[in-house]
């Protein structure tokens, strides 16, 4: 299946996937919440952003007391039948990542559906930090970058220091 | 619902023009109404992407607030509906009452940004042009004329932007990429992951900051002195490309005295950046060049003495050895076209254009008059009287400095036509409101200079009873009878077709590519084989013209103003360039969603700043 990711070293911090997300909230009448993240630690020089990985083991859905986080047959994301949810908050607690949250103005839990399978902010993203493919391709871009700065910061080896 | 699409259902491929970045667009048509706006593929600067800005396009387009029907001021400031003949009947009229009575010169044409350059700017200055007056007017005065300026005066061309993913070493000077330039983003996260290094020089720390190796933060105003100390250091150190400036440039003895005062002391003293940061800019840039990136954003012209700032920096550039590089100064090459501008065939000489006067440069290089200036026109202070203004896509009621001069003389016209998508604060002062068709309305043709790029834009929809840019000016020409003679094309498609004539380049060509076609290959180091664009030939490190005009040759550096008069009553500076990545300019503030995040007026301080007693701040 596929996910949004984030390649970090490439986020600018612009917003502009959040605000994607926001309007793409907005137009659904789905509240005013981005389910993407951005966060900027200006002091520390430090940005960080995220959204929903779609876990297979969904702790989330797992916990729901209602059943209301349900799995897309299409595009395999964990979806929220918002007139099943209670907005109970169960979900929220049991998010590993911090990707669940409430949205106030609906009372409803909220998160990333992945746009129906064509990830708006992932099309916003101009600085093109924002993948949507298989988990396992972000796990190679990571390895490959890894390679990259260990390649391009080792220190060559220099015989005469071993004797 | 407003408007009628140009095809039923499916996918219209054009480009964005929510700002002047220009990205493709597929534009989703479904039963006669547009529901969506996805990047379009294949266009090398957005690369398949693009913004919440050019997302909400069709917001915009059908927004609430949009002007459908002209309107007519009444004597009680209230406006009321006129049928479009009418209205350009009357304006037609007045226009040839100011012309009898004090001359063609009385009036002026201001083209705003919110319409574009290229074609919609050069129907302006045809028209201007035609009617007999040399009084053309745009934003530009405040912003992108002192870069344009800057760059021209030492190397003969305007320097679109370089290619940064292929640099070692990034400098940039007072710009934001995700608000300025939102394709530059994709660029710097390559240039990153390719190793370069980046330097930022603003006053505010925005993210982007967040990567730099070096991140200084000069005065406001004081990136000359920054710049003359860089020069200095690179002189000194003897590391600077001797074959470009002994055979390729002038004026270098002067550029090497006047550098001699810029130590990194004197320069910290100025600017406020340390003077070990300051070696320590030069080093980078010595370890990198010549694969050095310099761009300077409009954070720099909006200061006084702003073009020589610029200017100093863009001679530091070709000291790096970056001259028409990949990843430095790109000398562009022009598409073979017809102009629309009428300069050749009506030089309009000794018409006294606004401004030039006091602003030589700026007139003979851009054929543009001074808007500042302008304003003193209208009140009556110039040599002669500015009667009569066609405002078309600006809001200088908002975006001209001083804005309660800019009302006072806005209000004091015979004449104010105003042709906008909205009721505008200008507009409000308007004797005319003519509705303006948005870029989802047009068809016209773009040429990006950084990729040799030229592309054509596809019309969506049409709303009727409103006309495009061209129309507008076609239409009044008619009236005013130089129609005939220099607006005989009966509708854009038409003058597209004119402008692409001497390109060999065809209409159709251009249609089935939406993604746009190369129309001259990309070559570098051009300089080597042909003389630059300057009067010399050569770069002018200092510029002849310049001593001709009275003006030092070289760009000295003048401290601005709130270091040359210091202020114990208004201790803040103040500037007002930053933006937010929704807004453009002045535009899209009544958008309903970005209303929602940015609802009031937003200003920045430094939390020190703030917790000073003297700050009060009011809820």
């Amino acid at each position: 299946m596929n996910v949004v990711f984030v390649e970090l070293d490439r986020c600018i911090a612009c917003l502009s996937c959040e605000q994607a997300c926001q309007f793409q909230q907005a137009e659904r009448n789905r509240g005013w919440s981005p389910n993407i993240f951005v966060n900027v630690d200006i002091d520390r020089r430090r940005i960080y952003a995220g959204t929903c990985l779609q876990c297979e083991t969904a702790l989330c859905m797992e916990v729901c007391p209602v059943s209301a986080l349900t799995r897309d047959p299409e595009t395999a994301a964990v979806i929220v039948e918002e007139e099943i949810c209670l907005g109970c908050g169960l979900c929220v607690a049991a998010c590993p990542f911090g990707y669940m949250q409430i949205d106030e103005s609906l009372g409803k839990a909220t998160k990333c559906d992945l746009c129906g399978g064509n990830p708006r902010c992932v099309q916003m993203c101009m600085a093109k930090a924002l993948h949507f493919g298989s988990i396992n391709s972000l796990a190679e871009l990571k390895r490959k970058q890894t390679d990259l700065r260990l390649g391009l910061r080792a220190v060559p080896y220099d015989e005469d220091d071993d004797q | 619902m407003m408007g009628t699409t140009i095809i039923e259902n499916g996918i219209v491929k054009t480009l964005c023009r929510m700002c002047d970045n220009r990205c493709s667009i597929d534009v989703h048509v479904r039963d006669g109404n547009m529901v969506g706006i996805a990047p379009g593929e294949g266009n090398p600067s957005n690369q398949g992407r693009m913004c919440p800005r050019g997302g909400a396009a069709l917001d915009m387009f059908y927004h609430p607030d949009r002007i459908r029907k002209p309107l007519k001021r009444r004597t009680d400031g209230s406006f009321v509906e006129i049928s479009r003949d009418r209205a350009l009947d009357e304006i037609a009229e007045k226009m040839l009452k100011i012309k009898d009575r004090c001359g063609a010169r009385s009036m002026g044409i201001w083209k705003g940004e919110a319409v574009g350059f290229l074609q919609q700017e050069e129907y302006a200055r045809r028209f201007a042009r035609a009617f007999g007056t040399p009084n053309y007017f745009s934003n530009d005065s405040a912003c992108y004329n002192g870069r344009f300026m800057g760059h021209y005066l030492v190397t003969g061309f305007w320097n679109p932007f370089p290619y940064y993913a292929n640099a070692d070493l990034i400098l940039l000077f007072g710009t934001n990429p995700p608000v300025c330039h939102p394709p530059f983003m994709a660029e710097f996260a390559d240039a990153k992951a390719n190793g370069a290094n980046l330097v930022v020089i603003d006053p505010r720390l925005n993210p982007i900051a967040c990567y730099a190796d070096i991140f200084a933060q000069p005065l406001p105003g004081t990136d000359g002195a920054l710049a003359w100390g860089l020069i200095r250091h690179l002189v000194k150190a003897g590391e600077y490309d001797h074959r470009l400036i002994e055979h390729h440039s002038i004026g270098f003895e002067g550029v090497v005295d006047y550098a001699e005062k810029f130590t990194p002391e004197y320069v910290e003293e100025q600017t406020g950046v340390y003077a070990d940061v300051v070696v320590n800019i030069a080093r980078l840039i010595i370890e990198n060049r010549p694969k050095v990136s310099f761009y300077m954003g409009a954070g720099l012209e909006h200061h006084d003495n702003g073009v020589n700032n610029i200017r100093a920096l863009v001679i530091l550039s070709c000291l790096t050895g970056a001259l028409d590089i990949d990843c430095g100064l790109t000398w562009p090459e022009e598409m073979q076209r017809n102009k629309l501008t009428l300069y050749d065939e009506l030089p309009l000489e000794g018409k006294k254009p606004i401004g030039a006067d006091r602003f030589p440069v700026l007139y003979d290089l851009r054929k543009e008059c001074h808007s500042m200036t302008a304003m003193d026109y209208m009140l009556g202070h110039g040599d002669y009287p500015l009667k009569g203004l066609i405002i078309t896509a600006a809001n200088p009621a908002v975006t001209n400095p001083n804005t309660r001069k800019v009302e006072e003389a806005l209000g004091s016209l015979d004449l104010l036509v105003v042709n906008d998508l909205f009721f505008t604060k200008t507009a409000g002062r308007a004797h005319y409101i003519l509705p303006a068709a948005s870029f989802l309305e047009r068809s016209e043709i773009h040429i990006d200079i950084k990729y040799q790029r030229v592309y054509l834009t596809n019309k969506v929809a049409d709303v009727p009873g409103i006309q495009d840019e061209y129309m507008l000016w076609h239409d009044l020409a008619h009236r005013l009878d130089f129609g005939e003679r220099y607006f005989p094309w009966r509708n854009e498609t038409q003058v597209n077709r004119y402008i692409l004539e001497p390109s060999g380049i065809g209409l159709e060509q251009l249609q089935a590519h939406p993604e746009g076609v190369q129309y001259r290959p990309l070559t570098f180091k051009k300089h080597l084989s042909r003389p630059l664009p300057t009067a010399s030939g050569k770069i002018e490190l200092a510029s002849p013209y310049l001593k001709n005009l009275g003006f030092a040759a070289i760009p000295e550096y003048v401290p601005p103003y709130h270091l040359r008069e210091r202020s114990g009553e208004y201790p803040f500076l103040l500037t007002t360039g930053a933006r937010k990545t929704l807004f453009y300019h002045s535009r899209h503030q009544n958008m309903e969603y970005f209303r929602k995040l940015h609802p009031k007026a937003e200003v920045e301080i430094h939390p020190d700043d703030a917790a000073e007693p003297s700050f009060a701040v009011a809820s």
